[in-house]
């Protein structure tokens, strides 16, 4: 079930109705959403319901486990998080890098002469392990690190299963949401018309943008590179950049939305990222829920970040980029734009500790324009489907291939339309929706039909999963 | 939440907690449902066609089907038609002035 369908419109209005419709009642209003949540989820795949009920209930039993122990046995406590985690990491590991790790293995048997017929299975990937597997690993590290007070099995349950956020995103953590499950949810015309605009911006991001660019312009060009000209390609590797920006934010922008309409806060996942001017700086503005959750509990916690020396923390760097990418997908590809950005992110650190003083620093336009293209090459390996397909399209566009013509004066205006909005105010929405909330629910519902009727216009017919539902 | 983490959910100032917030998003939602479901019965008519067939989807595909008969007749569907046009005129359009077969 797709945020920008029909489906899911008819399906909202039925939540919102039944839901707000039980307010009397919280745990009623969250026993409604949860079975809402499965609804949701079973729309995919009905078998791996279980699987998210089942991963949601370990998180709980082995929070309630922690806090069990006595406050000195604190070797206990550890040990039952590493199980947990290690459980966790266990399910999201079988599902996601099951297939890949054999496969890997499998050439270097042979080249140790121990040629084995490993088990080889075809493993469907649950839509959004990645997410809701990182929400129970933060939510256990928290509870044990006594962030957070173990949660009643209803509300973990909510936590780990809320359609919002569920498939992709943002990954809300339980001391952002638990907290707010706790008590009767009211719905104020602030929360309500920020939603509303938020839901529209990223419909037209997903449906318009996104999609436009991809079918378009990208995908043409990723399946052939050598087909096309260097136009084609600097056109698809700067679609690209927009195209999964608009396409991932969007998704956020719509979560965030939706829950904001069920009476919910999450918290900020993008913010103009491509105006960064380092690549520390383009991780607090991109996909922020897991560059903050792979800091905290990854970066810091399990790797210790800058206690143990420079040299060290750099390291550190590079690995938890490099697990950063693996957890995007089992595919080399991922590795290595994660390589890139800890790569980058090391020598930016080592460029800032050892700049010859005197030095000038770089002009903060510099800076943005260096990232920004260290990140497109960057995404160039996100969006290949092998090594190969990625060093072909940077080889093409190194020789110059043949002259063509993919590229649109539609698709440049999107290109151009989709970078200018990273500087615009970075409060316009805001903005936009405090202009609103004093309107009339008829003007503003007029309005609201209006715009998505501007946007049902202009998408593309059929809507494409959304890129990070592969997560 | 936490108020230090941030959510694009607050809006500058100070918050409008008086009461009515439900009533008048529920509002907004129906008003908005109304016009679309005037404006653009074509969505309907394509979704239902896309549901598996049955007694029920064949009822309902019929129904919207004579809805979006109607709204075209009494112009309700010109602006999301003319919008279409449009846009599906810029996709086809091309450097050079040839426009390209419509996708």
């Amino acid at each position: 079930m797709l945020f920008p369908t029909l489906t899911f419109g008819l399906f909202f209005l039925l939540v919102f109705a039944v839901t707000w419709g039980a307010a009397g009642s919280n745990e009623w209003r969250k026993i409604l959403l949860l079975l809402a949540s499965w609804v949701f989820y079973g729309a995919w795949d009905w078998r791996f319901v279980a699987l998210l009920i089942g991963s949601a209930w370990l998180n709980w039993g082995a929070a309630r486990l922690i806090t069990a122990q006595r406050e000195d046995a604190a070797g206990v406590r550890k040990a039952i998080l590493v199980v947990g985690v290690a459980a966790n990491l266990l399910v999201l590991g079988f599902f996601k890098y099951y297939g890949f790790f054999l496969e890997q293995l499998q050439p270097l048997l042979a080249a140790a002469g121990l040629a084995r017929d490993l088990p080889l299975l075809q493993v469907v990937l649950p839509v959004g392990i990645s997410f809701f597997t990182f929400q129970g690993i933060s939510y256990l590290a928290d509870v044990h690190g006594g962030r957070l007070e173990p949660a009643e099995l209803l509300d973990v349950t909510l936590l780990m299963s809320f359609f919002p956020h569920l498939v992709a995103g943002p990954i809300v953590r339980g001391s952002d949401l638990l907290p707010q499950f706790a008590r009767t949810p009211r719905l104020t015309r602030d929360m309500a018309t920020m939603g509303l605009v938020l839901i529209v911006w990223g419909l037209f991001k997903k449906a318009v943008i996104a999609s436009e660019l991809s079918t378009g312009l990208v995908d043409p060009v990723f399946f052939d590179p050598a087909a096309h000209g260097r136009l084609d390609l600097a056109a698809a590797a700067y679609g690209y950049a927009v195209q999964i920006y608009c396409d991932f934010s969007a998704y956020s922008d719509m979560a965030i939305g939706i829950a904001a309409l069920l009476g919910y806060r999450f918290p900020l996942n993008f913010d103009q990222p491509y105006r960064a001017v380092s690549l520390q700086d383009f991780w607090r503005r991109w996909h922020i829920s897991l560059s903050s959750w792979l800091r905290d509990y990854l970066y810091i916690g399990a790797l210790g970040g800058n206690r143990h020396g420079f040299a060290r923390q750099c390291a550190n760097l590079l690995a938890t980029m490099l697990l950063g990418g693996l957890w995007h997908g089992a595919k080399w590809t991922f590795v290595i734009w994660g390589g890139l950005h800890g790569g980058v992110l090391a020598l930016e650190r080592i460029w800032d500790r050892y700049r010859p003083e005197g030095w000038p620093r770089l002009p903060r336009v510099a800076g943005l324009l260096v990232t920004f293209h260290v990140v497109l090459i960057g995404w160039i390996f996100f969006r290949a489907e092998s090594f190969g397909q990625a060093t072909a399209f940077l080889g093409t566009f190194a020789a110059g291939g043949p002259a063509s013509a993919v590229l649109t004066p539609l698709a440049l205006v999107l290109i151009l339309f989709g970078l200018a909005i990273h500087f615009a105010p970075p409060d316009l929405g805001q903005r936009t929706a405090v202009a609103l909330r004093g309107l009339s629910a008829p003007v503003l519902g007029l309005g609201l039909g209006a715009a998505i009727l501007v946007v049902d216009a202009m998408r593309f017919e059929g809507v494409a999963p959304f890129i990070y539902y592969q997560f | 939440m936490p108020r230090e983490t941030p959510s694009p959910i607050d809006l500058p100032g100070p918050a409008r907690l008086g009461t009515g917030g439900l009533g008048w998003t529920a509002g907004v939602l129906a008003t908005a449902t109304l016009v679309l479901a005037a404006t653009n019965a074509v969505a309907i008519q394509g979704w239902l066609n896309e549901q598996p067939p049955g007694p029920v989807q064949a009822w309902a595909a019929g129904v919207a089907d004579e809805w979006a008969g109607f709204t075209d007749r009494i112009g309700l569907a010109r602006p999301r038609a003319a919008l279409h046009s449009g846009w599906k005129r810029a996709e086809a359009a091309r450097f050079g002035g040839e426009d390209a077969p419509q996708r």
